[in-house]
């Protein structure tokens, strides 16, 4: 009985057991079933494109230029100031150098560039080995050649970012996956080191990506997706980065000895964009704005916009608050919240054609049309205008706060104005830098680029030193309120003496004294004008000039607004970069959350 | 492939089943013997009748009882057995007629434990083991089980984290020793490994629930076992007539408690307060409120709206319908069961709708071979989008009920949207009228669960049984979330048109169990042995799909906008769709023995493989021990009349712990739409990826030790039980956070050590047993410390966050070595700046901080008289919040527990239930939002009417800050004659307003009277004739009183879901007493 019931035992178990076993191996191996591994992914050229979309996506959203790295951190400067209202430890505080480091809107920013490095890293990392990059057709190799070099100038451009706005940071050039296990809490790396590497990847990018005209040879379209133009601007950028001055972790403000070095990288790159005859100026800078970049185009015939962040989605996570979040309210819809400095719009010459792009003085009514005079203190930076969208249009009722506009990052102007910046400091003020500049200042102007114009052009003869301040203003009017001012003045170590000297020109502006008291102290725009410039005249918003002493009774059909006055003290010059320190302010502090998590990472001079 | 093997598998099983049957012998016999068996004097039918060791076949009994059978000689002895019932052998002695009464075992001494696989007497557990009964259940009208659960057992609480109808139970044994997410215990339901065990079972539908914590009883569960395990067997069908019953309740409920908040007159000043130095905040003040001074006496005469009452203040309705059908026909018994719950919650619009259906059949076809199935559907429908959120406070409803303008603007309805409504204000903060929101935010979340589980027991002979289990657990979600046009979502992400949220949840798991039980008892006088082995394969798949749609047009009513989803415009990257599959399998085996039942020792060993780890990783073996002795059976005690038992248990054991995600082993790209970028203005889905991967990673395993004594005495009238245990945790999954310039938050890491040691006490005894009056108390207490022990390579801490409040806020739990898991982390509050801590010139009018004095600016913004203070912990004079940040609180209790008494006098029944916890603390997240100045027009808690006031009596400024930081004030003396009564700083309204600090952290303790039941059942004799055979009417008042310190709604919180942040009261949905009237009556 014992035995057999033993017997029993033994060969029911050894049956479960084998059974079970057999099946076992086969069952416990589950694979993703809606997630893809790295062989997938790196697998063809459409899939690696939607890797590659990963890392372009870091770029937009609310995180990202979408709203705080485009219109929130490069504030204030001599050009555009921050939102009215109390200090908030927000937005504004940003905007006035008040930023503590548990600041609301550093933290997302800080994490999406370091997501964007790492989505960067992991395409960097598998582009090059997949089979198809070695073995593939001749158009494949090269569609995903292109996909390396974006990648490469994709990380590029975040880190430059990120080190703009934090200084040194830990440098990661391969995914996470390969470096946080051995080393969880990185510390600090020199900016030169990772400039100095960025500037190497985008050498070997610029073999890799494409012109503008050499990409329907390998089957792509032109869109908002970076070509070889793109990566020699950013490399020349980048150089005169790690040329330029910046606040270093000891909390002086200086720069390396060999910074020619990088001035002669920067003149070169330019060059080089210039002679290849892939991009040029579009001959209207009005047009350029309202029909490329408000409308939405996806690529200018010109190849003027060299690089840019392109939103869309409708919400947070991927489109772009421009022309919400700054720009003319339309209908009382807009927050307005980045204001042009009265001495701004008075840098300009009144026939600069810049000016009334750069700078809106108006509000739009409910229908959408009617236009409402500003006071001085309420000028609206204006190359982003909820009134200029079209393609489609957006109706005056329409409550939407993401516009899918385009965050212009490179501009060829700016690429134009970078070579006559460094072929002035490397070889004085040539026939070849002027030309660069004047033909910026001629379009700027409406004149023909190819016509010297005396009216127009720099004067002839100027020094190198008075050729430079020339340029420093230049790159103002050019790129005004394009997030380009306050980098370019950190770079020339001139935030703080800007940042003063705007200070006493507001309160001399405010006082009515030289050279502003002959200025008008009020201005009277027509009612019910629908004019988008600032033009003054029969047909224009105004109905008085803006250069004389204004007419003291108010002419028929038009409404006074504040112009010349204390209130420039009070509203403006009262919050301008109020807690400004040089030594501190020209790094933003890095986020408590990212220091709570990597007790290596140590704070910016000063917070 | 895999289908092939287990289709293989599955026939050579049946195959199995059918041969070894035929190995046993008929033969004939020489005795007929006849009777009747009866309970209660009623007849049974169906028991089993059985010759003891002989080689005859059995039978069972007909439906009157009686039972005829061919004995080979008149010396055998004769089995009665029968599911529910204790065994019985007879001898026959040559006797040809032998009637049997059988008893219940529902009897307490007989009383059964289920260990998983296998059923022990009560008796002769080894293991720490507590249980609940239908009988303690009956007295608590409750619509979970997991609510009857809580303070009742030692070492396990079941605390919901807010009051909402369908609130999750967070049920934990033992404090929990995971960090990864997950602490709940496994639910066992009749044998079937059940996710949700508790929120899809009637409490009427409950025989026992039997805990099991420690290792020594959960190591048989191996995978998932870390956490405790949680048995529950159900109702079954008893042989005999049908029996119907029926129970029911229904009660009114009420918010238990409410903030209070400034008067309209003192919300209006404060608004004119914070106002002060800045010119459009006082344009806007003069635009809301009024223009000159005097006007502002108006507001002490407005009508007062308390929305709190508003919107959390109507009576809840809530009742219950219970009926029960069971009985049994030939050789099959059923137990049928329908639940009815209906609740009207307290917060306007949320509702409550349960049904549950439930059957159960065993059919006997042999005395070797038995069937039983068991089906459960359960439909759940809750409407009500509640206060809580998981976000943060953009999205908070509470904070609207609370701080919303105390009184309606002129023209203003009581649901009028805010004529004064700043929908631009930072972080989405603005407020909206509390009662619109409630209306706007619509959700609606349907449940159902279906449940099939289906043993078949075979007697392979005599000893030796096979059972094998399978079950089908199936489950779907749906969840309609519609935002109209004011809610912050719409406003935020919809260009304030209707958002609608479609999701889709759907789980199905299927189990398979066999077991091979081989007993022997008592071999040769004096050994009995229990051997069991088995395997488990468990198969989990998940679907989710979520469709989001904006651009309704306003008026869209939800169920349009749900019944065509396609006129709105969908998310970009939307739909989403994800799909897992988790299989795990699983060999176990267990070897009982005891010795002349004074030594008794169990070895279990479980071998798990889960997918979810890499090949390699997969397997993880927990083994485990235990062994007892009971001394009642020495010789020395074995006559003692005063002691009726005693025996000391020690356990050991290895048990695991797997609830991670799938494929984190793996690196993945999700392609869900989550991210994509706009190229030729088109979006580009993008594949990013899903994680940082972590291919080490490995079975997280707990070490647990526990030592224990059961004593009874005086005849079992008290019985007591004490456990001590150390619990040592190590891998832990958890999810670091790791340096974000790795572009990550976080990664799931198997590092760290966490420790459990405690002490449980489980104190029962019944107080008194008269004639017509009866006394029972049970007592409970447990004491439970933390710690963390180790953590990952080179790191002594680490920062979670709850994330209750704006971002970039700082990070206000902490995780370090010696610490418990997840204690609060902050600045310590210093009370307030007096001008003691100033200068002042007289000449400008300008305080300027005295040297020496802490300076707060880099926390707080501007300083001035009257600000928040903080500890400078390092001496620096600076408030910095790298250094001067402390534990603030810690949120494990010193002790809970809970006290039990039922009393019973002639037809009366009465029953109290307290229970407590004392020594915790809770981060009150709502005081600090809801006494700060962030927003505009916003109201605050009426401790802030002792605030720091900074404008006179007469509306003249007193103090404020002028653009350039300076603080400005009138002179010292008349300032603070302004503010010589000030009890607390003035709010804040910039950098700091969210800040935790230690003013945060409250006491937690508290004493809830949580029960308390009075019940009548009328006389036996007089039902007889209506054919009732009880009849019960009780009064339950539940949640009646709570004794704590505690100054938010509850003290019995926790909003978020990880173990990191533990104790964190924000935004929850408060808690309600209600009173209930209830029957129950039998038929």
């Amino acid at each position: 009985m014992k035995t057999k019931n033993l017997y029993k035992l033994t060969l029911s178990v050894a049956a479960i057991v084998l059974l079970s076993f057999n099946s076992c191996n086969k069952f416990l191996d589950q694979k993703p079933i809606t997630d893809v591994s790295t062989e997938v992914v790196f697998s063809d050229v459409p899939s690696a494109l939607k890797a590659l979309a990963g890392v372009y996506s870091r770029m937009v959203g609310d995180a990202g230029y979408g709203i705080r790295v485009s219109l929130y951190y490069p504030l204030d400067t001599d050009e555009v100031q921050g939102p009215t209202g109390a200090s908030d430890n927000d937005r504004r505080d940003i905007a006035r150098y008040a930023a503590t480091p548990g600041n609301a809107q550093i933290t997302n920013p800080f994490n999406q560039m370091f997501a964007g490095i790492e989505y960067a890293n992991i395409c960097i990392a598998n582009i090059p080995k997949m089979a198809m990059y070695a073995n593939g057709t001749d158009q494949e190799k090269k569609k995903l050649q292109r996909m390396y070099g974006e990648a490469l100038t994709l990380r590029a451009q975040f880190y430059t970012e990120a080190i703009r706005n934090w200084g040194d940071l830990p440098a990661n050039f391969a995914p996470a996956s390969t470096l946080a296990t051995s080393n969880p809490f990185p510390t600090r790396t020199n900016r030169d080191t990772i400039y100095d590497r960025l500037l190497e990847d985008l050498k070997l990018a610029a073999t890799l990506v494409p012109w503008r005209n050499e990409l329907s040879a390998i089957g792509d379209a032109a869109d908002e997706r970076i070509t070889k133009g793109t990566v020699k601007g950013l490399r020349a950028r980048i150089a005169l980065y790690r040329g330029g001055f910046s606040l270093r972790q000891d909390g002086v403000v200086k720069r390396s000895t060999d910074y020619l070095k990088y001035y002669q990288i920067a003149r070169d790159e330019a060059a080089e964009v210039m002679a290849s005859n892939q991009h040029s100026l579009n001959p209207s800078f009005r047009a350029l704005w309202k029909d490329q970049v408000n409308a939405r185009a996806v690529a200018d015939p010109n190849g003027e916009l060299m690089f840019q962040a392109s939103g869309i989605g409708g919400v947070g996570a991927g489109d772009t608050k421009l022309a919400y979040y700054n720009g003319p309210t339309v209908n009382g819809l807009g927050n307005k919240s980045v204001n042009i400095l009265p001495t701004y719009f008075y840098a300009f010459d009144s026939t600069d054609l810049r000016r009334d792009v750069t700078c809106a003085i108006y509000n739009v009514a409910a229908d959408g049309s009617a236009k409402i005079g500003q006071a001085i203190t309420a000028i609206c930076d204006g190359k982003y205008r909820r009134d200029w969208i079209s393609n489609p249009t957006v109706s005056p009722t329409n409550a939407i706060q993401y516009f899918s506009l385009k965050w212009q990052i490179l501009r060829y102007s700016d690429v134009m104005l970078m070579f006559a910046e460094a072929e002035n400091e490397l070889n004085g003020p040539t026939a070849a830098a002027y030309n660069a500049v004047n033909q910026v200042r001629r379009r700027g102007y409406g004149q023909s680029l190819t016509t010297a114009n005396a009216a127009v052009d720099l004067p002839a003869g100027l020094s190198k030193a008075a050729f430079f301040t020339a340029l420093v203003k230049e790159r103002s009017l050019e790129l005004g309120g394009e997030g380009v001012r306050k980098y370019d003045l950190i770079r020339w170590n001139l935030l703080a003496s800007t940042i003063n000297d705007t200070k006493a020109a507001l309160l001399a502006m405010s006082n009515l004294a030289a050279p502003y008291n002959n200025l008008p102290t009020g201005m009277f725009f027509r009612t019910g004008s629908t004019s988008d410039d600032n033009r003054f005249g029969p047909t224009g918003l105004w109905a008085n000039s803006f250069y004389r002493a204004a007419p003291t009774a108010t002419p028929a059909g038009t409404t006074r607004v504040v112009w010349l006055s204390a209130a420039i003290n009070t509203t403006s010059l009262a919050r301008f970069a109020t807690g400004f320190v040089t030594g501190k302010s020209e790094l933003l502090p890095i986020p408590q959350p990212a220091r709570d998590a990597n007790r290596n990472l140590t704070q910016n001079p000063g917070y | 492939m895999r289908m092939k093997s287990v289709c293989l598998y599955l026939l050579l099983l049946v195959g199995l089943l059918n041969v070894l049957p035929n190995l046993s012998i008929a033969q004939t016999g020489k005795l007929e013997v006849k009777g009747k068996v009866t309970s209660n004097d009623l007849p049974l039918e169906g028991v089993s009748v059985t010759v003891k060791g002989g080689k005859v076949a059995g039978t069972v009994t007909d439906k009157n009882g009686q039972f005829k059978i061919l004995l080979q000689d008149g010396k055998s002895s004769l089995t009665f057995s029968y599911v529910g019932y204790s065994e019985q052998t007879i001898a026959v002695n040559n006797k040809t007629t032998i009637n049997v009464s059988l008893n219940s075992t529902a009897s307490e001494t007989e009383e059964v434990v289920v260990i998983g696989y296998q059923t022990v007497k009560r008796k002769n557990v080894l293991a720490s083991i507590a249980s609940v009964s239908a009988k303690d259940l009956k007295d608590i009208p409750v619509n979970s089980a997991a609510e009857a659960l809580n303070g009742r057992l030692a070492g396990v609480t079941a605390s919901t984290a807010e009051g909402s109808p369908d609130a999750d139970v967070r049920v934990r044994v033992r404090g929990g020793m995971s960090i990864t997410g997950d602490n709940s215990p496994l639910y066992i339901v009749d044998g079937v490994q059940v996710e949700n065990g508790l929120s899809a079972i009637a409490p009427q539908n409950i025989q026992t629930i039997d805990v099991l914590k420690d290792a020594a009883a959960t190591a048989i569960y191996g995978a998932r076992g870390a956490n405790g395990v949680i048995v529950i067997t159900t109702k079954r069908g008893k042989p005999g007539k049908l029996q119907v019953s029926y129970n029911g309740f229904v009660g009114v409920k009420q918010l238990a408690r409410k903030l209070s908040v400034l008067t309209p007159a003192d919300y209006v000043l404060y608004q004119s307060e914070r106002s002060r130095g800045s010119s459009t905040d006082s344009l806007n003040f003069v635009k809301n409120f009024g223009t000159t001074w005097d006007t502002l006496k108006n507001y002490n005469n407005v009508a007062v709206v308390d929305w709190q009452d508003e919107v959390m203040g109507r009576t809840g309705v809530a009742q219950t319908h219970n009926i029960t059908a069971s009985g049994g026909v030939n050789k099959l018994t059923y137990n049928f069961g329908y639940t009815r719950n209906d609740d009207k919650a307290v917060i306007r619009n949320s509702t409550y709708k349960r049904d549950l259906l439930n059957l159960s059949a065993d059919y006997k076809f042999s005395n070797k071979l038995k069937v039983a199935l068991t089906t459960r559907y359960t439909q759940t429908e809750v409407n009500g989008a509640g206060v809580s959120s998981e976000q943060g406070s953009s999205f908070s409803r509470l904070r609207n009920a609370v701080k919303y303008r105390p009184f309606l603007s002129s023209n203003q309805d009581l649901d009028d949207p805010d004529p004064l409504a700043d929908p631009n204000v930072g972080n989405g903060l603005n407020l909206i009228n509390p009662i619109t929101l409630a209306d706007a935010e619509y959700r609606r979340k349907s449940t159902t669960v279906g449940n099939i589980a289906l043993s078949v027991t075979y007697n392979i002979a005599k000893n030796l049984t096979f059972k094998s289990t399978v079950g089908v657990d199936q489950f779907k979600l749906v969840d309609r979330q519609f935002s109209d046009s004011i809610t912050p979502y719409s406003v935020i992400s919809g260009s304030r048109k209707p958002i609608a949220q479609l999701d889709t949840a759907i789980r199905k798991t299927i189990t398979n169990s066999n077991v091979l039980t081989y007993s022997i008892n008592k071999y040769k006088g004096k050994h009995d042995f229990d051997f069991l082995i088995g395997q488990e394969t468990y198969d989990y798949r998940t679907e989710s799909y979520t469709q989001l749609v904006r651009g309704f047009a306003n008026f869209t009513t939800p169920d349009n906008a749900f019944g065509n989803l396609g006129s709105g415009l969908s998310f970009t990257g939307y739909p989403r769709v994800n799909k897992t599959r988790y299989t795990n399998m699983s060999f176990f085996s267990r070897i009982n023995y005891a010795f002349k039942n004074k030594y008794y020792v169990t070895l279990n060993a479980r071998a798990d493989g889960a997918s979810k780890f890499a090949p390699g990783k997969q397997w993880g073996v927990f083994p485990s021990g235990s062994f007892a002795w009971r001394a009642k059976n020495e010789k020395f005690l074995k006559d003692n009349s005063f002691i009726s038992d005693l025996k000391f248990r020690a356990g050991y054991g290895n048990v695991g712990n797997n609830r991670i995600n799938d494929y984190l082993f793996l690196t993945t790209f999700r392609n869900d739409g989550g991210l994509y970028y706009g190229i030729n203005n088109q979006a580009i889905n993008a594949y990013y990826s899903a994680g940082l991967v972590n291919e080490a990673l490995q079975w997280e395993s707990n070490e647990s030790r526990n030592l224990g004594m059961d004593l009874s005495v005086l005849r079992d009238r008290i019985t007591l039980s004490v456990d001590v245990y150390n619990n040592q945790a190590k891998n832990l999954l958890l999810n670091v956070p790791i340096a974000s310039t790795y572009g990550y938050s976080s990664q799931l890491q198997n590092i760290g050590k966490t420790s459990n040691k405690g002490v449980e006490v489980q104190l029962g005894a019944l107080i008194a047993k008269k004639k017509d009056f009866t006394w029972n108390a049970n007592f409970n207490i447990s004491f439970n410390t933390n710690r963390v022990e180790a953590l990952g390579q080179n790191q002594k801490l680490f920062f979670p966050a709850a994330s209750w409040g704006v971002s970039g806020q700082p990070t206000d739990y902490i995780v370090r070595i010696g610490d418990p898991v997840g204690a609060m982390w902050g600045l310590v509050n210093d009370g307030f700046y007096t001008l003691n801590d100033f200068e002042y010139n007289t000449a400008t009018g300008v305080y300027t901080l005295r040297p020496g004095a802490v300076n707060a600016s880099g926390v707080i913004g501007t300083v001035q008289p009257g600000s928040i203070k903080f500890k400078d912990l390092d001496g620096d004079g600076v408030i910095n919040m790298d250094k001067d940040r402390t534990i603030i609180g810690n949120p494990t209790p010193k002790f809970t527990g809970g006290l039990a008494q039922q009393f019973t006098y002639k037809s009366w029944d009465m029953s109290l239930f307290l229970n407590f916890s004392y020594g915790n603390d809770i981060y009150n997240a709502n005081k600090v939002e809801f006494t700060n100045g962030y927003t505009g027009n916003s109201n605050m808690l009426n401790i802030m009417a002792n605030r720091w006031k900074v404008v006179t009596p007469q509306g003249q400024t007193a103090q404020w800050v002028t653009s350039t930081g300076q603080v400005m004030g009138i002179a010292p003396g008349e300032l603070q004659a302004l503010n010589k009564n000030a009890t607390i700083w003035q709010p804040i309204k910039s950098a700091g307003a969210f800040f935790p600090s230690s003013w945060a952290i409250e006491d937690g303790s508290f004493l809830r009277v949580n029960n308390v039941t009075v019940g009548y059942s009328l006389p036996v004799d007089k039902l007889i004739k209506m054919k009732i055979s009880k009849l019960r009417f009780y009064f339950t008042a539940n949640n009646l009183a709570v004794f704590t310190k505690y100054t938010g709604y509850d003290p019995e919180v926790s909003v978020r879901n990880s173990p990191l942040t533990p104790g964190l009261d924000y935004s929850a949905y408060p808690k309600s007493r209600s009173f209930i009237f209830g029957v129950n009556a039998n038929f």
